[in-house]
């Protein structure tokens, strides 16, 4: 199932600290283009802290990111935005107090080309864009069958459907890198099964990357192309999920080892 | 009985025998309403935008009103004077966001609070230092006339400069409210307000919306200050009165811009309504000061979201 597109992010000796924690020692990967990329670890092994040195949440003492050929080190999730690279988040951070349309159109902001007070004053230029992007978002809404909650004030909606827009919401910025935080915990079989079938829908007809953390080995085993696995911020091993699976030492990092 | 008479019936009747003073009432009550209602957008805006509340809003009232005025008896055209302030206002913004909310980021909402407290301290200091202490009266050519209206059961009179302060204060209310309900940049500023962090990844700059907001907040408090100083003169005694906002705040929800409005009205008619026809026949009058610190405790019982506010409800 490897499809070897190009290096798309490479990740090369990840440290970061807080303070005296180490919640990430000297982690390196490559997530190629086109590929379902998955993070896995027990509890607490970094896999969060690595989404959010990726998007620009954190900045990490060590080592360098490159995406699209291009390093960097210091860089503001705004930035990481631009360039293409946007996620979801573990407990959900959706606009509470908006609809769900409003929600996704948010997620264009980075496209609008008008000038704020263009946007906000003129309206002839800011009119069309807005229609424009309407339109794309409508695409999204559709794509991801959430149409009949549009005009619903997500905070009202039920969690599996917030999940859904949320990933709604990071599809309208139409990103080449898109980062799930554990996106389907805590659903139920039938969620589960939506939400897989929406990260592979993703994945085949829009061609976008994807870089997922997520605890159902089921779910990693059946979408991801490759998988890494981080043990108290150290990389344990990479490779297909077949591979990873056959690994002593996440077999141990798993189910414990007795050290006798 | 006769006392339960005076406060239960009395006032209506009164109400109904001379319908054209209880328009002239209802009149002054909600123009000065709908200038609480600006100053409250002041508070508004911020805190939906980050969630701090900025104690230093009526200052800023003040200091703009200040400047305006200052810069006017320096000989500077009253258009140029009022782009000028809202330069300043705007310099203002830039300064709090590098200098106060920066370095704050990430802090408690108390913390940032006791910053703007410190704010409203310097500004007012600052304003004394730069322009003096006096009283000044504002000219910018607002007509101050005395208008008598005929209306099917009597003649009232009403003030051309109520009337006028009335009619801007609706206008900026509206252009503001429709400024956050249907343009992009009104949507970032309240998906910042929803959530920081959500707002970082969808890529709107959290410190350039700060700027922003607070600069709006400041031309808001420019518009308050020049109204209220048209009244009354500008003097440091105005930023008490922008302390009226609070309750509106209490009415209206803190987070509501339609609750900011409809709050201010509220007082501005309640205070003048309940002053003349209960406050100076039972209490000997002056019922304006407090009337509306005592609504909003009752509101605070019973509804302390507000009218418009979003109802906090946590699952458990």
């Amino acid at each position: 199932m490897t499809r070897p597109g190009d290096i798309l992010l490479s990740v090369k000796d990840i440290s970061l600290r807080f303070g005296g924690v180490r919640a990430l020692t000297d982690v390196s990967f490559d997530i190629h283009e086109g590929e379902i990329f998955a993070i896995i670890g027990p509890n607490g092994a970094g896999k969060s802290s690595m989404l959010n040195c990726i998007n620009g949440f954190y900045h990490p003492q060590e080592g360098t990111i490159t995406f699209k050929g291009e390093e960097r080190r210091q860089m503001r999730p705004h930035e990481a935005a631009a360039q293409g690279i946007s996620r979801t988040f573990q407990n959900i951070a959706l606009f509470k107090g908006m609809t769900t349309l409003e929600n996704v159109m948010t997620g264009r902001m980075l496209k609008m080309k008008a000038s704020f007070v263009e946007q906000a004053f003129y309206m002839l230029r800011g009119r069309q864009e807005e229609i424009a992007h309407r339109e794309k978002v409508e695409e999204v809404i559709d794509f991801l069958e959430i149409q009949a909650i549009r005009k619903t004030p997500v905070g009202r909606l039920p969690y599996g459907l917030q999940k859904r827009v949320e990933l709604a919401r990071a599809l309208a910025a139409e990103p080449q890198l898109l980062l799930l935080d554990e996106p389907m915990a805590g659903m139920n079989v039938e969620e589960k099964e939506d939400m897989c079938r929406f990260v592979l829908s993703t994945n085949h007809e829009l061609g976008t990357t994807i870089a997922l953390i997520e605890h159902d080995m089921g779910v990693v085993m059946d979408l991801s192309d490759r998988v890494v696995v981080l043990d108290y911020g150290k990389k344990l091993a990479e490779g297909t999920p077949g591979e990873v699976r056959g690994n002593q030492d996440v077999i141990d990092a798993y189910l414990g080892v007795s050290h006798d | 009985m006769e006392t339960l008479y005076l406060i239960l019936i009395d006032p209506f009747v009164q109400m109904v025998d001379e319908p054209s003073f209880l328009v002239e009432v209802l009149i002054g009550g909600l123009t000065s309403g709908v200038m609480y209602s600006l100053v409250a957008l002041g508070f508004v805006l911020i805190f939906k935008a980050s969630g701090i509340f900025n104690f230093a809003q009526g200052i800023f009232v003040l200091f703009a009103a200040l400047n305006f005025v200052g810069l006017m008896d320096l000989g500077v055209h009253p258009i140029l004077a009022f782009v000028i302030t809202i330069g300043i206002m705007t310099a203002l913004a830039f300064a709090v966001d590098r200098l106060v909310l920066r370095p704050l980021v990430n802090q408690d909402p108390i913390i940032l609070f006791m910053a703007t407290i410190g704010i409203a301290f310097f500004l007012e200091g600052f304003g004394e230092t730069l322009w003096g202490g006096d009283v000044r009266p504002v000219q910018v050519g607002i007509p101050d006339a005395a208008l008598f209206w005929e209306l099917g059961f009597g003649e009232i009179l009403v003030q051309s400069a109520d009337l006028f302060a009335g009619v801007i204060a609706a206008f900026l209310v509206t252009v503001l409210a429709l400024f956050f309900h249907f343009t992009p940049v009104g949507r970032a500023l309240r998906a910042v307000a929803d959530d920081h962090q959500a707002a970082l990844s969808v890529g709107i700059p959290l410190n350039n919306i700060w700027v922003i907001v607070w600069a709006v907040a400041g031309f808001v408090a420019l518009a308050a200050g020049i109204m209220w100083g048209a009244k009354l003169g500008v003097q440091f005694a105005l930023s008490t009165i922008a302390l009226k906002a609070l309750p509106v705040l209490i009415l209206g929800g803190f987070t509501s811009i339609p609750g900011a409005i409809v709050g201010g009205l509220i007082v501005g008619a309640g205070e003048k309504l309940f002053e003349n026809f209960w406050g100076v026949p039972l209490l000997g009058g002056a019922t304006e000061d407090w009337f509306a610190y005592i609504v909003a405790m009752i509101f605070l019982f019973f509804r302390p979201q507000g009218l418009f506010g979003e109802k906090i409800i946590e699952r458990v």
